[in-house]
């Protein structure tokens, strides 16, 4: 069922009742928590938070809290699952329901009773209309009815014959409704903005829930999930937030207040917490159009460099290390010369925040941060260990956090680079058929960290671009990525994840390798499991590799 | 007396706020809270008003004494005048630490308030102090201080009283050994 208005119908039914958040363990869902936890606080809600990770953490998270709870609130996973059938909840249990992810599943749209969907559904999202999808049991009773009496007397009567022709039809017609309905997945708007909305209708709104949706919102945009023009409505409507909560000036504010700006931001992934040199170099954007891996590219961002006036020494060093003069100029100097170098996009609209005598962090520093902290390096920590340490970092006064997750995803876009450098050089992205084929070879040291979901969705961004521009046919462009990579983090020895981008000449994000992915591993019987919410990833075992990639070429040529 | 309890004391001490829900009165142990009503000012105890701002359920309103020209005008006074003088409010000291941590975004110009009400306080403190020491080295026996809030009584408290048995003690047996001493002579 869906909800429309999120106050009456579910901040005021959970008011004095206990309730069971489940968050994804992405940078939205952990946002949209935050958010929550304040409001749940300042109403005294009780509230217990599990962080999850794939379906079965779902599943075993919602076994082991069933009998605490009646009502659950599901962040950011299970929408495109049909709870009622995943989770079986008993009769009184109510569960929300506010996913990111799109295509929602029928089911949990038509619901009655238990299952109540919160995210707002865009225009351009078609559901399919309820008579399309289901229809009354009865009738399908019937006709069973009818043909068991009659045994092998068949009834050629016309009636019958027309009602069962009418039903074959009417189940082809469904069968064809749902294939194209969750065909292509892709993201709505984010739910960390829709939080923050139910905040401010309830007046609790303040400048650091506005951060949190914020943070929220631009990881949708830095990972390319969001669409662009969503983008821009989302911004626009944050920006009004912002300066409604942010007019005061600077001296009657105490020093120690956040304060949140919106401004051109540089697509420079942490250039202000790296070096200028090491930042362009590892930011998707700026490397794959200057192509950087290759001794020319390096020779024309020398060049840009000089053209703009900034001395070679200077870019090289910690970014906090430049003359003032020069950052106070870089964001207009790199936005004049821009063009000229083929970056025509490299600034966009976006906010950062800044806090007594700190330096200033960009949203988008904050999102690179938080997914480096999601999927860290050392191999004893558990996920929740690593959600909570995300909600640490988001945290205003835990700024060691930050600065924590800074390094590591300065090791994770380096790690990335040296992949995609490796790739490049020795020709390693093959064509096959219907799309790009990579995979990352066994053994790499870097291996530990694209065994993560997002690391090697970044991966494949980048190889993807990188690809394209290096390459001289125009087809290139045209065609996805499937890359793979060993599984060093699982628990069983020998899988390796899977993961299928769309190509980089479309403008939308939708993806079809969930259900590509889906139906090859049916066709060839192969040990993979569909676990992850973005369902763009799989992880698959080593010895199916082959013939699911057979039949993954056969079934999209 | 700890400063625990004065402050438990100084959080009766009314503030307004302007509530953003509706509600009746709330008849309490201490005393009836006015009715709430969403956008109109209603006056409450301190700690109640606290509570409801942690809560999101209000915003405070500076009180008028809150204000930079006055409490510039009243430290300037402070330090012209050899004595104490009268303070706006009896816990300005605490009610301004209470409300500015709480909801430093209310207060105008919250940072320099702080500064002034501190330098307040200082002034206050050392003139206290002062004072005591001259009375010591004077040796008076009784001295009258006007104006002296509750929080800077009770940072000499631990020390004063005692340290003034000390040495009545140290100059009764000063006394005493004076009179052993004229004895002695009148005996030789």
């Amino acid at each position: 069922m869906l909800v429309s208005d999120l106050r009456k119908e579910f901040y005021d039914v959970i008011k004095g009742k206990r309730i069971l958040v489940l968050v994804h363990s992405d940078i939205d869902g952990i946002c949209a928590s935050k958010i929550l936890q304040s409001l749940f606080r300042a109403d005294h809600i009780l509230y217990t938070v599990v962080p999850v990770k794939t379906r079965s953490d779902l599943v075993s998270a919602f076994e082991q809290h069933r009998e605490q709870a009646r009502y659950f609130l599901l962040l950011n996973c299970g929408g495109c699952l049909d709870l009622v059938d995943v989770l079986s909840p008993p009769e009184d249990v109510k569960i929300f329901v506010a996913d990111n992810h799109r295509p929602l599943d029928v089911c949990n749209i038509y619901n009655g009773d238990q299952v109540r969907i919160l995210s707002q559904l865009g225009e351009d999202e078609e559901v399919p209309a309820f008579e399309d999808v289901f229809r009354e049991e009865e009738s399908e009773d019937e006709d069973e009815d009818s043909d068991e009496e009659d045994g092998k007397r068949r009834r050629f009567d016309e009636e019958t014959l027309e009602r069962r022709r009418a039903r074959r039809q009417w189940h082809q017609q469904r069968h064809k409704i749902i294939f194209d309905y969750t065909q292509f997945s892709y993201y709505g708007s984010s739910t960390a903005m829709l939080m923050f909305d139910l905040a401010w209708k309830l007046s609790k709104d303040n400048n650091e829930l506005l951060w949190w949706a914020i943070v929220g919102v631009t990881e949708g945009q830095v990972c390319e999930r969001t669409e662009q023009d969503r983008c821009v409505l989302a911004t626009g409507s944050l920006q009004g937030h912002v300066s409604r909560l942010n007019h005061q000036t600077q001296d009657s504010q105490p020093l120690d207040c956040l304060r949140i700006t919106f401004e051109k931001e540089l697509k420079l992934a942490l250039y202000r917490q790296w070096s200028l040199v090491e930042s362009m170099r590892h930011s998707l954007y700026a490397s794959t159009t200057l192509k950087l891996w290759t001794l020319r590219g390096e020779k024309r961002l020398q060049e840009l460099l000089a053209e703009m006036g900034l001395p070679l020494v200077q870019c090289r060093q910690l970014y906090s290390g430049m003359d003032v003069n020069l950052r106070q100029d870089l964001r207009s100097l790199l936005e004049e010369k821009a063009e000229k170098y083929g970056l025509p996009d490299l600034l966009f609209p976006s906010f950062s925040a800044s806090r007594g005598f700190r330096t200033k962090v960009g949203a988008a520093d904050y999102v690179y941060s938080a997914a480096a902290l999601l999927e860290p390096p050392q191999k004893d920590m558990t996920p929740t260990a690593a959600a909570l340490d995300v909600a640490d970092c988001l945290t205003v006064g835990r700024e060691e956090v930050l600065e924590r997750g800074i390094e590591g995803s300065k090791q994770q876009l380096s790690a990335i680079y040296r992949q995609v450098q490796t790739f490049l050089d020795m020709n390693q992205v093959i064509s096959a058929g219907p799309f790009l084929y990579a995979t990352v070879i066994q053994g790499t040291p870097d291996a530990w960290f694209f065994s993560a979901p997002h690391c090697l969705t970044l991966l494949a961004r980048f190889t993807l671009r990188a690809h394209v521009s290096v390459s001289r046919g125009r087809k290139s462009g045209a065609l996805p990525l499937v890359l793979t990579s060993p599984d060093v983090r699982a628990a069983q020895p020998d899988t390796c994840l899977v993961c299928g981008i769309p190509p980089t000449s479309e403008d939308s994000r939708r993806n079809f390798f969930g259900k590509a992915f889906e139906q090859a591993a049916e066709k060839t019987a192969s040990r993979a499991e569909l676990e992850f919410f973005d369902t763009n990833i799989i992880r698959l075992s080593v010895d199916d590799r082959s013939k699911f990639f057979d039949a993954l070429i056969s079934l999209l040529s | 007396m700890d400063s625990i309890e004065i402050e438990f004391l100084a959080e009766k001490a009314p503030v307004t706020i302007v509530p953003n829900f509706t509600h009746d009165k709330l008849y309490l142990i201490s005393g009836d809270v006015g009715p709430f009503t969403a956008g109109l000012p209603v006056e409450v105890p301190l700690w109640l008003g606290i509570n409801l701002r942690q809560r999101g359920k209000c915003r405070l309103v500076a009180p008028e004494w809150m204000d930079v020209e006055k409490l510039t005008e009243k430290k300037e006074e402070e330090k012209q005048s050899k004595v104490f003088t009268q303070m706006p409010c009896e816990h300005y000291l605490i009610v301004t630490q209470l409300l500015l941590s709480s909801a430093p975004e209310d207060i105008p110009n919250a940072q320099q308030i702080k500064t002034l009400v501190k330098d307040i306080w200082d002034l206050r403190i050392s003139k206290l102090r002062s004072s005591v020491a001259e009375f010591i080295e004077s040796e008076g026996t009784h001295a009258t201080l006007d104006r002296l809030t509750l929080l800077e009584i009770n940072s000499v408290r631990p020390f004063l009283p005692h340290a003034f048995d000390q040495l009545h003690r140290l100059s009764k047996s000063a006394h005493g050994s004076n009179l052993s001493q004229t004895t002695q002579d009148i005996q030789y």
